[in-house]
């Protein structure tokens, strides 16, 4: 069966977010009338043109051959790990700890195997990191755990 | 204030030293983003708006500016020495760059593109110059069903021109202009999509979704790919003369791309990437020796590189005169003005003369200080694509926590972040474009409250949009836009 599932998906979720907007937009807000628009008005009527806009993607979808397309589960996965780490440590993790954790994690989909370059570089960042925000920028963040 | 009275009066407040730091940092960091592949314009000009909360609106807005067309500059390098884009606006510019790197040449066409860029630069302020003037002038006719037409025409053009899937491009914008009704209702005070989020009440944060879209995603999409860029070999100052023939096609060929970018740059919808391959097909049309192109022909080096910079400067009219971004760079650009509480517009030039002329001086600086700095200093660039990837990236991230994180010290903005970078890379995999998203996003609240303006003004009639002769004109625009993708889809789903 050949279908294009970039597309397919993709023009499916924006049309539930489209019809999402429309049904979110009609219960909570005042739609008022076309002179005087309430806070819903705009936002359903674009939720109907993204609705619209998501089958007119996903139909033709379901007739035609996608292209393969590689997922980087791997670089997605470190990258997006490294900022929750960042994140939820900022405030109570200290600075320094957690940009060099945050290094170290993000540094594992890189190619480069080997480990000095990694301690190397997660040093450089977080001595960088301090002069410019800490110092430099004045940011009130501790650099170590308290 | 006449052009020349201005351009001296931006002289002097771009010359300031405080200024004129922002300035070379700009370009310069601009150039570096440009000739590496994998970070572009758009993400390092995301990455420093929260440095611009530290700057006066002027040097933030020179600085940003300088990242853009300095990264035009860096862009042809890694075009022509290894066949990559360092920006999608030098892309036509592998089509010969290459080969003439190849024979042995990339020195000559790296001085083409050098010199090209700058022709093309300088004649893309004295056309700001010219139109801004007029424009502004022009804009206080302008209604808000006038405005309201005018951005929706830009929010199409820029999805469906030379788009492979206008409908895709169409949806990214509509998303984004839903993301930008989030918040505050400015009319009713209602709060709305912000889910009892009271980080949500000013809005989708700019700083986060930028970051988000460009930043993390470009960085998560790139770290295999540009690990595999090739060791360019050295380049001396003397590889870069060209011969006195070769010498002889470069004004041309850049005075006609000039001419084409600064028109379409204007433009709304229509930028630097359209301008360069229509400059491309445009010499290639009219040369004596059409099958030199594509082997190595000056002129296909020149065309595009000054279409392109021309194109990024004049691109600045709509955004400046009538606060209208035409493509999502632009948006940026606006965005931070708005962090800064300026809002461009047709009175922009009368009330704000310092950022005005101040910005158009710069460009002549930035622009002579990236002829003068780049031809000798070529060789640095060159060995900057020495530079792994993963030696960046990292520090890419961590700055993208630490910008965020210093805009109001909340760690929301950081998982916003994440989250948005998730979808950002989900979007490019399906090959949806997060820039409209972007675009969208800015022009969101503009539209809403300029059509409420305009439908108020009507009394709910909708006839208001056809009865003024400015609007109609923008209406009838976007209905043969979208009536043409429509008949170009249908063609394609059903081959004659």
């Amino acid at each position: 069966m050949k279908r294009d599932i970039p597309d397919l998906a993709g023009g499916a979720i924006l049309a539930a977010i489209g019809l999402f907007i429309v049904i979110y937009a009609a219960v909570h807000y005042d739609m008022g009338s076309v002179r005087r628009m309430g806070p819903g008005f705009f936002p359903a009527m674009l939720g109907g043109v993204l609705a619209v806009l998501g089958l007119v993607i996903a139909v033709p979808a379901w007739m035609r051959a996608g292209q393969e397309t590689p997922i980087a589960w791997k670089d997605a996965l470190a990258v997006l790990v490294a900022l929750l780490v960042f994140a939820a440590g900022v405030e109570r993790g200290g600075l320094v700890p957690v940009t060099v954790a945050t290094v170290l994690i993000a540094s594992i989909a890189a190619p480069d195997r080997r480990l000095g370059w990694r301690v190397l570089l997660a040093v450089v960042v977080t001595l960088l990191s301090v002069l410019v925000f800490h110092y430099g920028l004045r940011m009130t963040v501790p650099l170590w755990p308290s | 204030m006449s052009g020349w009275e201005g351009f001296l009066h931006g002289l002097s407040v771009a010359l300031q030293p405080e200024v004129l730091i922002y300035c070379v940092f700009g370009v310069v960091l601009g150039t570096f983003v440009g000739v590496l592949p994998g970070i572009g314009a758009m993400a390092t000009i995301s990455l420093l708006l929260p440095i611009t909360y530290y700057l006066s609106p002027e040097a933030a807005l020179i600085m940003l500016a300088g990242v853009y067309y300095g990264s035009q500059y860096g862009g042809a390098v890694a075009s022509i020495l290894l066949r990559l884009p360092g920006t999608p606006q030098s892309a036509v510019t592998t089509l010969d760059g290459y080969p003439l790197a190849q024979q042995g040449r990339a020195g000559v066409a790296l001085f083409t593109s050098m010199t090209s860029s700058f022709l093309g630069s300088f004649f893309g302020i004295c056309v700001l110059i010219v139109l801004s003037g007029f424009l502004s002038r022009a804009a206080t006719a302008f209604g808000a069903a006038d405005y309201a037409a005018m951005m929706i025409l830009g929010l199409v053009a820029a999805s469906t021109i030379g788009a492979k899937h206008p409908a895709k491009g169409l949806a990214m914008v509509v998303l984004g202009l839903i993301l930008g009704c989030v918040g505050t209702d400015v009319n009713s005070g209602a709060q709305r999509f912000t889910f009892g989020q009271a980080e949500l009440m000013d809005g989708v944060n700019l700083v986060a979704l930028a970051m988000g879209l460009f930043g993390v995603a470009e960085v998560i999409a790139n770290i295999q790919v540009a690990e595999r860029t090739g060791v360019p070999r050295r380049i001396a100052m003397r590889d870069l003369l060209p011969r006195r023939e070769e010498l002889k096609r470069i004004p041309f060929p850049a005075l006609r791309g000039a001419s084409l970018g600064s028109f379409f740059g204007a433009l709304p919808g229509t930028g630097s990437t359209i301008s360069s391959f229509l400059a491309y097909a445009t010499e290639r049309r009219i040369s004596r020796h059409p099958e030199k192109f594509g082997n190595g022909a000056v002129e296909g080096v020149a065309g595009p590189e000054a279409a392109n910079n021309a194109a990024a400067i004049s691109a600045f009219v709509p955004t400046l005169t009538l606060g209208i971004p035409g493509d999502p760079i632009m948006a940026l650009m606006l965005g931070a003005l708005v962090i800064h509480g300026v809002q461009p517009g047709p009175l922009m030039l009368e009330a704000r003369p310092d950022m005005f002329w101040g910005l158009i001086a710069s460009f002549g600086i930035g622009n002579l200080l990236l002829l003068i700095l780049n031809l000798p200093l070529i060789g640095i660039w060159v060995s900057m694509l020495r530079i792994p990837f993963r030696w960046l990236y990292p520090a890419i991230l961590i700055f993208v926590c630490l910008g965020v994180y210093s805009v109001r010290g909340a760690p929301f903005d950081i998982f916003a972040v994440a989250l948005i970078g998730a979808i950002g890379y989900a979007l490019s995999l399906a090959r949806f474009n997060p820039a409209l998203l972007l675009l969208g996003f800015v022009l969101g609240p503009l539209i809403e409250t300029n059509l409420r303006r305009a439908l108020l003004i009507s009394r709910g009639d909708p006839m208001i949009f056809l009865e003024r002769p400015i609007s109609a004109a923008f209406v009838a625009a976007i209905a043969a836009l979208i009536l043409v993708s429509v008949v170009q889809s249908l063609r394609r789903v059903r081959p004659a």
